[in-house]
């Protein structure tokens, strides 16, 4: 005995009753359940839908779908910061590489023809937070707009228009930059500013413009269904 | 007491580290998988003496599929969409890595549990 569409739409709604709002685990959770159901019709056929569905659900523990979706999430933000390294590497390999050092090399000129080092360096490192901030909530209204027009949800979507971990990771750069002012006074301290200015505008652009620009082709590859939508 | 013994290798700690290896056997067998099927297939092998549960089955694969060792193919079947896995390239070179690996834990463990084997 097969399910019926109006029961697989039940089992993509008990789905998201249990909290999985993902459209990718609630097909893979969707289909487990079925099969499960099917199997259980095979060898007891009076059993209703609704008590073979409690059953299968059982088989998931105490915790239910929880499990599966933090682990989804972790296994996604792993592969998201694989991503961003892998597109970071790409500017320290030739000819790349000459690039990232001129543009060091641009910013370190700059900071040495001016008198107040740290003044220049907090107004750059100013203008760096806002775009990565401002482009954050630009990606977040286009994350809304993309899960309103398909009525579903992609955990992959929301972890690059939300760039993973890493908005959490910006006060690190503001700590450490309150206790430069110091260390701007010296040429290393220079060099060593430049170097991490520049290395913040990378990863902005990593983050803000390269991955959400190949988003479509992350996408697919990671679910297949997301072009069939 | 059987079905003392079936819990505690359902539990069992031994077989959690295996776990990934034992799916990337299956996928290496039978070349593309869903996730219902990978428990079926563990248990009818093991005659459900090996019972790989639900909510430790998907953590795995999405490890494995983020890690780069599977990849996911969907299909329509019957009125569903259906995910499937199979092994990447570097995912087949590392499961004949896990499966050596594991072969010579289990002939270590062997000789030291029961030492006569070993000649």
């Amino acid at each position: 005995m097969k399910l019926t569409s109006d029961q697989i739409e039940r089992l993509y709604q008990f789905t998201r009753q249990h909290y999985v709002e993902y459209y990718d685990l609630q097909t893979e959770l969707t289909d487990h359940l079925a099969n499960g159901i099917e199997a259980l019709w095979n060898e007891n056929p009076k059993l209703s839908f609704e008590e073979a569905l409690q059953i299968e659900f059982k088989k998931f523990g105490i915790f239910g779908f929880m499990n599966v979706v933090e682990e989804r999430q972790i296994a996604l933000t792993k592969k998201y910061n694989g991503l961003v390294w892998q597109h970071f590497k790409d500017f320290f390999k030739l000819p790349q590489i000459l690039g990232t050092l001129s543009a060091i090399l641009v910013i370190y000129r700059i900071l040495t023809f001016l008198a107040d080092v740290y003044m220049i360096f907090m107004i750059l490192f100013a203008v760096i937070m806002i775009f990565f901030f401002g482009g954050l909530i630009v990606m977040r209204i286009k994350n809304n707009r993309l899960n309103k027009q398909s009525g579903k949800k992609w955990l992959f979507q929301e972890i690059i228009f939300s760039y993973g971990r890493f908005a959490g990771f910006s006060y690190l750069p503001m700590q450490l930059f309150i206790h430069l002012e110091g260390i701007s006074k010296t040429n290393y301290g220079i060099i060593f500013i430049s170097v991490v200015l520049v290395l913040m505008i990378l990863l902005d652009y990593i983050l803000l413009i390269r991955i959400p620009k190949k988003s479509e082709e992350y996408l697919t590859a990671t679910y297949p269904e997301y072009k069939l939508m | 007491m059987y079905i003392c013994e079936k819990d505690f290798m359902k539990s069992s700690q031994l077989y959690k580290g295996s776990l990934n290896t034992i799916i990337m056997k299956l996928l290496e067998e039978n070349g593309r998988m869903y996730g219902y099927e990978i428990t079926k297939k563990v248990k009818e092998i093991t005659k459900g003496e090996l019972k790989i549960t639900e909510g430790a089955l998907y953590p795995a694969l999405h490890k494995l599929e983020a890690e780069g060792f599977l990849e996911v193919e969907v299909e329509k079947v019957d009125n569903r969409l259906r995910k499937y896995y199979k092994l990447t390239e570097s995912g087949t070179t590392e499961t004949v890595n896990r499966l050596s690996e594991l072969e010579e834990f289990i002939r270590n463990m062997q000789t030291l549990v029961n030492p006569k084997l070993s000649y």
